[in-house]
């Protein structure tokens, strides 16, 4: 047999025995620092207590909470059907069934943004798309959808349109009534301006 | 501001190195290649190609065998240094039934008619005319199964694995399977050509110049 041959042979052993050798590890698509930063500065990876209220209470089947606090914490208070991934747990397999889901928006909470956050730049980097961060996490979920504080009688009649969805949402949460003092309740007046009227028709 | 992502990394298309317009571009540079390779490794003489089937000339497993060893081996180092993701590459669904039915029937034409889909265009390339005829017959193959589909589409898709690889069906890590791979080929290279040195008599080994 031709001596060049046996020389291509024992190279391409050498390649493949090499093989057996690498460290294991885990290529993540690269994220470009500069565009991670753009990225971070943007608020579009925040959704408000409000919109997650409504996701569970709507049974939303496109979006799927997952609690990154540590697990003590998930199992004295979290929100239902939250999954619980520890922020040093991101990068087990468990974590990348949960997350790998096409076309299922992940919202990341802790008790504040911090941690969500974190997690949040770390699912980045591992090159998930769709995850997005509960902006305020569980304090803010407690101030305004477990006890949520009437706006003052002069807020715009949006603040109480979302004061009454928040009472709504906290005793669906909650299962307590609120008790909605009937003496307290106040009628608005609303005068109503008149609409100017369009010059229809006519030229 | 720079916002696009520098480093390379392949896939290129599905990763948007290169925009996916290009892909047919792509694909006729490869073709070109790759026909030019299959000329050059004498795959146009259908007496290589059914050689392997009487058992006394086996270039074709060979090259078939070394091209895919050199991917193989390749595509790992590749994904190991981070240069392709292993887990974006296509991976062709799996479907045993019509595999098995196919690969039969492939075979057959390969002794049939000394050529496969791809040498019965180098052949027609350097002008032979049994080439030619095949590539008639490729067409009508084509034209029939694509007209008998419809009958035969559940037993097509029958038995489907999906997109299987090694790794997930048998377990075995993708590194370690190469290895053993390369163990075979090598015992598949020396053993095939023993057998072509006992037929043919006076073997005329190629020499690297």
């Amino acid at each position: 047999m031709n001596r060049n041959y046996i020389l291509l042979m024992i190279v391409i052993v050498v390649l493949a025995g090499g093989l057996l050798f690498l460290p294991q590890k885990a290529n993540y698509i690269q994220q470009d620092p500069e565009k991670l930063m753009w990225d971070i500065a943007q608020p579009t990876r925040y959704i408000t207590t409000d919109e997650v209220a409504k996701m569970i209470i709507e049974k939303d089947p496109l979006y799927q909470l997952v609690d990154v606090r540590a697990d003590y914490d998930y199992d004295m208070f979290s929100l239902p059907g939250a999954y619980n991934i520890p922020l040093d747990s991101l990068l087990t397999e468990q974590s990348d069934i949960i997350l790998d889901v096409e076309d299922i928006n992940t919202i990341l909470y802790s008790d504040d943004d911090l941690k969500a956050d974190q997690a949040w730049v770390i699912t980045r980097r591992m090159g998930y798309k769709n995850i997005y961060v509960m902006k305020g996490g569980l304090n803010c979920w407690i101030r305004t959808i477990i006890q949520p504080k009437e706006p003052k009688e002069t807020a715009p009649i949006t603040e109480f349109e979302l004061y009454k969805f928040r009472q709504g949402a906290s005793i669906y949460f909650t299962g307590t009534e609120i008790s909605l003092d009937a003496g307290e309740k106040k009628t608005l007046n609303v005068t109503r301006r008149k609409k100017e009227t369009v010059a229809e028709g006519g030229c | 501001m720079d916002l696009i992502n520098t480093t390379i990394m392949g896939p290129l298309i599905p990763l948007g190195q290169i925009a996916s317009g290009w892909d047919f571009v792509i694909a006729l540079l490869i073709g070109i290649a790759f026909g030019f390779i299959l000329e050059a490794s004498g795959f146009s003489s259908s007496r290589n190609i059914t050689g392997v089937f009487y058992g006394y000339n086996f270039v074709v497993l060979r090259v078939f065998l070394t091209a895919v060893v050199v991917a193989m081996i390749g595509l790992l180092y590749f994904n190991y240094m981070g240069w392709i993701d292993l887990n974006l590459i296509y991976v062709v669904p799996t479907y045993i039934n019509s595999m098995v039915i196919g690969s039969v029937l492939m075979g057959l034409g390969f002794i049939l008619g000394g050529f496969c889909p791809g040498t019965s265009y180098t052949g027609i390339a350097i002008g032979k005319i049994d080439a030619m005829v095949f590539t008639g017959g490729l067409f009508l193959g084509i034209f029939l199964f694509s007209e008998l589909f419809p009958a035969l589409e559940s037993f097509y898709y029958g038995d489907s694995l999906g997109s299987a690889t090694i790794e997930d069906v048998f377990g075995i890590s993708n590194e370690k399977f190469s290895f053993i791979f390369v163990i075979i080929a090598i015992i598949v290279f020396y053993v095939t050509w023993l057998i072509e040195k006992r037929v043919r008599k006076t073997v005329n080994p190629y020499k690297f110049e």
